[in-house]
């Protein structure tokens, strides 16, 4: 199938002196979050002289540069900014590949309640299913990474049964385990670091969603797709070894 | 080899380069060094390169002993560095001989000071930077800030520049020459106005909160620390309730919370947020605001994004002339 390419449909404004943030919609939405990502492969795959990195958001891809390097291109422009807004409007797919869809599918291992999920029996109670019916519903979707943000490693996942919305804890933790999958209103996630936090803790993955040692220290990034596998103790047990 | 060690490690003293900016997409925050203009100069004044390691120490009561022959610089204002009862210059090169205990006392001007050694600190990357992310427990020294008993190395490959400039010094004294790389000359005389422009939602909060955030006085408040400066003083209220999908932003942009409360992120910061933003400070002032000490009070003013990036152009410019100058004195 082939998609026409038009001139790039985004607004662009100035995040610092070397970052640019392209604007690709106003809500949250699987085709926005498709140009995002395929527009971050087309720059990777095309960058200019002083790019450094893209960071996909919602509706948002912000793109870090090297001013001083950019100055020294040769692209139109009186400013940094000109030059990078003007290469960015210009950038084009000439080749299918450039774009094609890179999302992988990762799943995750979990195990479900006891001393690693400690709220799930309130989100049982909170959305009248049964523990095995909510554990059910957690695992048949597939998620997908809007993106990394917050603190490292922190996947923001679209696509939760809404029947599993549970508010937030009245009182937050002062230390979620690493690992700790929670869900917080209509959103599921997993806490990549001990950190201090809100959410209903239902389980824990003995996945490393972080590991600063990795060549990609992040489990998930932007455009992945991610579902949920139950675990039995034992099975959690040995993974984490 | 130079190697120091820390008899007392200061209140928050941690290993710093110029921040790790390939894995802002994994939500890994830049990090580095808060005041790079300080830490640069004292790179380059012992012929490092700019961006290499070096200690950021807050404020004072940091001591350490040189175990060898060092030869150092620092630059910033939140300390003096004094030894044998000498009060040493910042923004130059300092020789000292081994046996020398260093200490650092305070300078009521400012919160950071910057310690560089000839070679940079020998210290294992990780995610290509040595910068200490201390929520991250990584960079830097075992991702951590110093403490008692710590060693410290030089990396061993040190410039011909610096050798020369060991050359020039190295004796049984301390010893310094008189030209030094004034920082002053880079940061305007009033260093309590920050020049911003305005971010993206700027139009989204009422114009009388405008004209406060552009004229009022605000004042540095307690929870401030490497991710952000809180500004207390007159609240901003929004004129438009929109709710702002969370997105990228960086070091320098000011985020209004919920509760009107603006808040400057620095360093540490997330990668993304979803509060509004009111401004972007000009990244040439972000050095000012890494010097501003709680209770300390600031003001505003608008500039444009272009003149932003020329000012910072302008700034690299002038550095890069200070680095040949060094280097054809030897």
């Amino acid at each position: 199938m082939s998609i026409p390419h038009t001139e790039q449909e985004f607004k662009i404004y100035a995040l610092n002196e070397q970052a640019v943030t392209l604007v690709f919609g106003h809500e949250i939405h699987g085709t926005t979050a498709s140009k995002i990502s395929n527009f971050g492969r087309l720059l990777n795959s095309k960058p200019f002289m002083g790019f450094t990195n893209s960071v996909p958001a919602y509706t948002t891809l912000s793109i870090f540069y090297d001013v001083l390097r950019v100055m020294k291109s040769d692209l139109p422009g009186e400013n940094g900014f000109d030059k990078v807004s003007n290469y960015l409007k210009s950038l084009k797919s000439n080749n299918q590949n450039d774009v094609s869809d890179a999302s992988k599918l990762i799943t995750l291992p979990v195990y479900y309640g006891g001393e690693y999920g400690p709220d799930l029996e309130e989100v049982s109670g909170i959305t009248n299913f049964s523990i095995e019916e909510l554990i059910n519903l957690h695992c048949a979707a597939t998620y997908k990474v809007y993106m990394i943000g917050f603190v490292p490693g922190f996947a923001y996942l679209g696509g939760m049964d809404e029947r599993l919305a549970s508010p937030r804890k009245l009182k937050p933790r002062a230390a979620v385990p690493a690992g700790s999958v929670g869900i917080a209103g209509k959103q599921t996630g997993v806490y990549p670091l001990e950190t201090p936090g809100g959410w209903q803790i239902i389980g824990q993955t003995p996945l490393k969603m972080f590991d600063a040692n990795r060549p990609q220290p992040s489990l998930l990034k932007a455009g992945d797709e991610v579902k949920f596998q139950s675990l039995s103790l034992q099975e959690f047990n040995d993974l984490r070894r | 080899m130079m190697e120091i060690s820390f008899s007392k490690p200061g209140i928050l003293t941690t290993v710093q380069d110029n921040g790790r900016k390939n894995y802002l997409d994994q939500a890994v925050p830049l990090s580095g060094t808060l005041d790079n203009l300080s830490a640069r100069i004292a790179n380059i004044a012992i012929g490092n390169h700019e961006d290499v390691a070096s200690l950021e120490f807050t404020y004072a009561a940091a001591e350490f002993r040189a175990e060898t022959d060092i030869l150092i610089a620092y630059a910033g204002d939140g300390a003096f560095l004094i030894a044998n009862g000498l009060k040493l210059p910042s923004e130059r090169p300092v020789f000292l001989p081994a046996g020398t205990i260093i200490k650092l006392i305070n300078n009521p001007e400012g919160a950071t000071t910057y310690l560089s050694i000839a070679g940079g600190f020998d210290l294992p990357e990780a995610l290509e930077s040595k910068s200490t992310y201390l929520l991250g427990n990584f960079g830097g020294l075992d991702g951590r800030s110093l403490k008692t008993g710590d060693r410290l190395f030089n990396a061993e490959n040190i410039s011909s520049l610096s050798q020369s400039i060991i050359k020039s010094l190295k004796g049984t004294q301390i010893s310094w020459p008189s030209w030094y790389i004034p920082r002053s000359y880079f940061l305007p005389a009033d260093r309590n106005t920050i020049r911003i422009f305005p971010a993206e939602e700027f139009t989204w909060f009422n114009s009388d909160s405008i004209i406060n955030f552009l004229s009022k006085d605000f004042s540095v408040g307690l929870n401030s620390n490497r991710m952000g400066i809180q500004i207390s003083g007159n609240k901003i209220s929004r004129r438009k309730q929109d709710e702002l999908l969370s997105t990228a932003v960086c070091p320098g942009t000011i985020q209004v919370t919920g509760a009107g409360e603006m808040i400057l992120l620095m360093a540490d910061c997330q990668t993304t947020g979803g509060y509004p933003r009111i401004g972007q400070v000009a990244a040439v002032d972000l050095p000012l605001c890494a010097q501003l000490k709680p209770n300390d009070s600031l003001r505003f003013t608008e500039i444009s994004r272009d003149d932003a990036e020329i000012l910072y152009i302008a700034q690299e410019k002038e550095l890069e002339k200070f680095k040949l100058a060094i280097e054809s004195k030897f």
